[in-house]
């Protein structure tokens, strides 16, 4: 007999010190749990060639599904710029010193050894939307019967932050990377007594928690290292958007001058001023995050069909585009009811995995599919509050709904989530790309 | 009745059910996508991350979702337990019964 235990028996409750040398255990961790590899079966009898575009939380998950799922019939390639991924979750940690860039890249080794992944290094310059193929900037050429385009975001960046010396001085930060470094270093780099200014975009963008995150995470560190520091949160929506209950007590936790309905509309990085619709602010340190639009490849080939223009259509069952049959968009770029973030990324690309081998095969969608969103957000050094979201298909509006029971945050902070997020980013970065 | 064996039965019936002819595909079995929801914290087919659930008995795995379903103040996964009906816990029960 198996004795009962509990779901969710972190093995970590024993308790990890989450110093920066824990954290750089757990780095290691993240290859050390050595995530079970799961054989590409040979006799599905499926059959189809799939380009995926961008290797992120989305691209990688749906490439390496295609494969486990679809079988060796299943031919997959996965066209990425970079030879890393970096990943946006956790590194708002870097900001307080206790993660590193280099312990947030997840390469794509495992897609290629384990799975078969055609890996190709490029940039895409161009996509025929009506035969499917996909020409990089080196001349090569990719036919599909099915595209699938995870690209992430880009940025509306305000008058005056359009440059790239611009965007050194006032970075974002919002794509994790050497601006994460280089804001984490002008942090560092503050007087005591200092001001550090942040922007949130209106919705929707990407990490609905993460900039309420980041203000708690870099105000706990001022307060010990720079005392007499402020922190200022200029927010464009009109409240917390996520995990409000976490955030208020965060906020006040750490004296966060917090200022809803307040929209960047141009910086100086001269003077380092703000411009704002609620006058000029001025920080030691400003950090702006630009409004959010899909990753480029979607706007420059025609796919942004949203009223806005900014965000790609698609039928959640498959997320195959509303207007360019055989191309889905999965992640960020695509308009749904759903978060922006890596976590749910990787269920859509599960779905949209499940739908295409459908097709391939003749068969119908699954009719009822779940997604799920979940994430762990830091409130201090030590301390961390949870969100979570259990979405279903709702058929009349043909679109994915929160089951309200099963959607909420934790109760309050504690070190018992912060050394449980731990895990999940582990687990979660293992079922994406290892 | 030995629920667990019954369920891991169908499900191991179905995922190795032959191919006839080259045209004949494999059928995804029943619950996987819905599964999949589960991978992201219990590693792909439920065989780490924070607690392994591959090869546990169905009926022990649709126990555990039904208590976690009355739990209060709900964890995380207490909380994720309630956006499920029975008829999807005993899906989700029989694949991860069915794993390795």
């Amino acid at each position: 007999m198996i004795k009962r235990r509990d779901f969710i028996k972190w093995a970590g409750a024993a308790g990890i010190g989450l110093n920066a040398t824990g954290w750089s255990m757990l780095a290691q961790a993240d290859s050390v749990a050595s995530p079970v590899a799961i054989p590409v079966p040979t006799n599905t009898g499926i059959k189809g060639r799939v380009v995926v575009i961008g290797g992120g939380m989305g691209g990688a998950t749906v490439a390496k599904f295609l494969r486990i799922w679809g079988g060796t019939g299943v031919d997959v390639t996965l066209i990425e710029r970079d030879s890393t991924y970096a990943s946006n979750i956790m590194s708002n940690l870097v900001l307080n010193g206790s993660r590193t860039m280099s312990s947030l890249q997840y390469g794509y080794g495992n897609l290629a050894s384990r799975y078969g992944v055609k890996i190709v290094k490029g940039d895409v310059v161009s996509i025929d939307k009506a035969t499917r193929n996909v020409t990089l900037a080196s001349g090569a050429s990719y036919a599909c019967d099915r595209l699938v385009i995870a690209p992430g975001i880009d940025f509306d960046f305000p008058p005056g932050l359009e440059t790239a010396a611009a965007q050194a001085k006032v970075p974002h930060a919002w794509k994790a990377g050497p601006q994460t470094t280089a804001l984490r270093n002008m942090i560092t780099a503050m007087p005591a007594g200092g001001v550090f200014v942040m922007s949130i975009p209106g919705k929707p963008y990407r990490c609905p928690p993460g900039p309420y995150e980041r203000a708690c995470i870099v105000a706990d560190w001022l307060k010990v290292n720079r005392p007499g520091s402020k922190v200022i949160v200029l927010d464009a929506n009109p409240g917390i958007t996520a995990e409000v209950h976490a955030f208020t007590e965060g906020f006040a936790l750490h004296g966060i001058d917090y200022r809803p309905n307040t929209t960047v509309l141009g910086v100086d990085t001269t003077t380092m001023t703000l411009q704002t619709n609620a006058g000029n602010i001025q920080g030691n340190v400003l950090n702006v995050i630009p409004t959010h639009r899909a990753g480029k490849v979607i706007t420059a080939n025609g796919l942004a069909n949203t009223a806005d223009g900014r965000w790609t259509t698609v039928n959640v069952l498959s997320y195959e585009s509303t207007t360019a049959p055989g191309i889905h968009v999965i992640g960020d770029a695509s308009a749904t009811t759903q978060p922006k973030a890596g976590h749910i990324a990787n269920q859509e690309a599960k779905v949209c995995a499940d739908a295409i081998l459908r097709l391939f095969s003749g068969r119908a969608l699954d009719p009822s599919p779940h997604t799920n969103s979940a994430c762990y957000s830091p409130i201090t050094a030590t301390t961390a509050s949870w969100l979570t979201a259990n979405f279903r298909y709702d058929a009349a509006t043909q679109t994915m709904v929160p089951v309200a029971a099963s959607s909420g945050e934790a109760a309050a902070r504690s070190t018992k989530n912060f050394e449980e997020m731990g895990k999940w980013f582990t687990a979660l970065m293992g079922d994406s790309f290892a | 009745m030995n629920q667990s064996k019954l369920f891991r039965g169908l499900v191991l019936a179905l995922a190795t059910a032959p191919a006839f002819a080259q045209t004949t595909t494999t059928a995804p079995p029943p619950g996987r996508l819905l599964a999949s929801n589960c991978f992201q914290c219990h590693g792909t087919n439920g065989t780490g991350g924070v607690d392994k659930i591959a090869g546990k008995s169905a009926s022990e795995i649709y126990k555990e979702l039904k208590e976690m379903q009355q739990k209060s103040p709900p964890d995380m996964m207490d909380m994720h337990a309630r956006g499920f009906t029975d008829a999807e816990i005993n899906l989700l029960a029989a694949y991860f019964a069915a794993q390795r």
